[in-house]
Formats: C-alpha cells, sequence, structure tokens
C-alpha cells in the first residue's frame, strides 16, 4: 500500500478526533440504527463473543489485530 | 506500539493490586464487553486523590506519566507512556457535550466488574459507558455509541 503524505493523515486526524457540537452530536444521534445495521452489530458481537469468550481473551486479540493493522500505514 | 511485547495481564493486575479507584473507558472497554473495535490506547478516568497510586503501580511497568501529579489535576487529564500509551483523565466531575455533569463518585459506585485473567477489571456500567462516549463526542464516539445502543438492547431482551 502507498502510503498517504503526512499532511493528509493529519489532516484526516483532525477531522475524526474533532469535537462535535452539541447540535452537530444530536442530529447525528437522532439517526435511528436500521435493522440490517443492528443485526450486522449482532453478528458482529455473537462472533467476537463465542470465539474470544472472556474479555482477556478479546482484548489480546485486539491488540493482536490492532498490531497487525497498523504495520499497513506509515506512522504518526 | 507491539502487540505482543507487552503484559497487559500484568498491567491490570498491577492496576487492581494498586487499590487505586480506576475505570477502564474508552475502546477497550468496548472490547472487554464483547464489541471488536480497533483502538491504539489505553483510557482510563480515576478517582482525583488515586493519582499517586495508580502511577505508581503503573511506573514500576516502566510507564511514565508526562504531568506531575498537581498539573495532572489541574489540568484534568494526563498521559503514562513508554511503547504504550496510557490516557488518564483525572477529574472529580465530567460534563458531556450537551452539559450532563457525571461524578466519579456516582459513575465508581455503579461500576461493573470484569474478571481480566484473574484480576479485578472494573469499568462503567453499560450506561455510564454510553454517557461517556458523550463526554468527547468526536464522530469515532457517534459509531461506538450505536454499537453500545445495540449491545444494551441486546442484553435488556430475555
Amino acid at each position: 500500500m502507498k502510503a498517504l503524505p503526512k499532511e493528509v493523515i493529519a489532516r484526516i486526524r483532525a477531522i475524526a478526533e474533532r469535537q462535535l457540537s452539541p447540535e452537530e452530536f444530536d442530529a447525528a444521534w437522532r439517526v435511528p440504527i436500521g435493522g440490517a445495521e443492528r443485526q450486522d452489530i449482532l453478528s458482529l458481537i455473537a462472533w467476537f463473543t463465542r470465539r474470544y469468550p472472556t474479555p482477556a481473551e478479546r482484548l489480546v486479540y485486539v491488540r493482536r489485530a490492532y498490531a497487525n493493522w497498523k504495520r499497513s500505514f506509515p506512522p504518526r | 506500539m507491539q502487540g505482543s511485547a507487552f503484559d497487559e495481564a500484568a498491567f491490570f493486575a498491577a492496576i487492581a493490586a494498586s487499590g487505586a479507584r480506576a475505570l477502564l473507558i474508552g475502546r477497550r472497554a468496548l472490547v472487554a464487553l464483547g464489541l471488536p473495535v480497533l483502538t491504539a490506547d489505553y483510557d482510563y478516568w480515576i478517582h482525583i486523590d488515586d493519582l499517586e497510586r495508580f502511577n505508581a503501580a503503573l511506573t514500576k511497568l516502566d510507564l511514565r506519566p508526562n504531568l506531575q501529579p498537581a498539573e495532572a489535576r489541574s489540568r484534568g487529564r494526563y498521559v503514562l507512556e513508554n511503547d504504550e500509551r496510557v490516557d488518564v483523565v483525572v477529574a472529580a466531575v465530567i460534563a458531556t457535550v450537551d452539559g450532563v455533569r457525571f461524578s466519579f463518585e456516582d459513575v465508581w459506585a455503579r461500576r461493573t466488574i470484569l474478571d481480566c485473567g484473574g484480576s479485578d477489571l472494573p469499568i462503567p456500567s453499560l450506561d455510564d459507558l454510553i454517557a461517556t462516549k458523550r463526554f468527547a463526542a468526536r464522530p469515532k464516539d457517534l459509531e461506538d455509541l450505536r454499537l453500545l445502543e445495540v449491545l444494551r438492547e441486546s442484553e435488556e431482551k430475555p
């Protein structure tokens, strides 16, 4: 994968980490969770908790998954 | 940050053994509850009187605070880090983006205690964890809120 320019990454981070106004937040929050989205989330939870039954196992899995994911991106 | 070198079990055990009132918040709390989301850091909300105790426990694991205790209390947040990063909120009260105030004492009293490899892992109740997502109110917090709401609905069903 080709690395993104640092300024692009910084811009994406700024957008993702900015605090929304109360109005923006509530407007987004009022969007209902649809049936398909709900089913997708429930399916994900069912898989994750079945595959990793304990909190410790889930946390270990996510550390490993994050490390694998991060290798594909340039450092901060 | 690597996924293997850090001894996460020792990390949670050290915090539990310290006696510090410390709540795991943020995405790792979601993970512990069963939501598979990615995250880089550990986020804690600790009792304002337990900062030194919390730091002492983690300094033994070579995690170093970026601020002296008085300044950390004054700012309301600080970081412990080495190759890992622990973001710490040290505030008696936090307000949501729409001004609802939550006290640590109340959230601590309602906490859920998970077993994490033999160590107690206190996290906020599901309702309070949902509220914490309204503290910073970032776009990613909205994503997490949707996941938490579906988790709450699923737990409310018989």
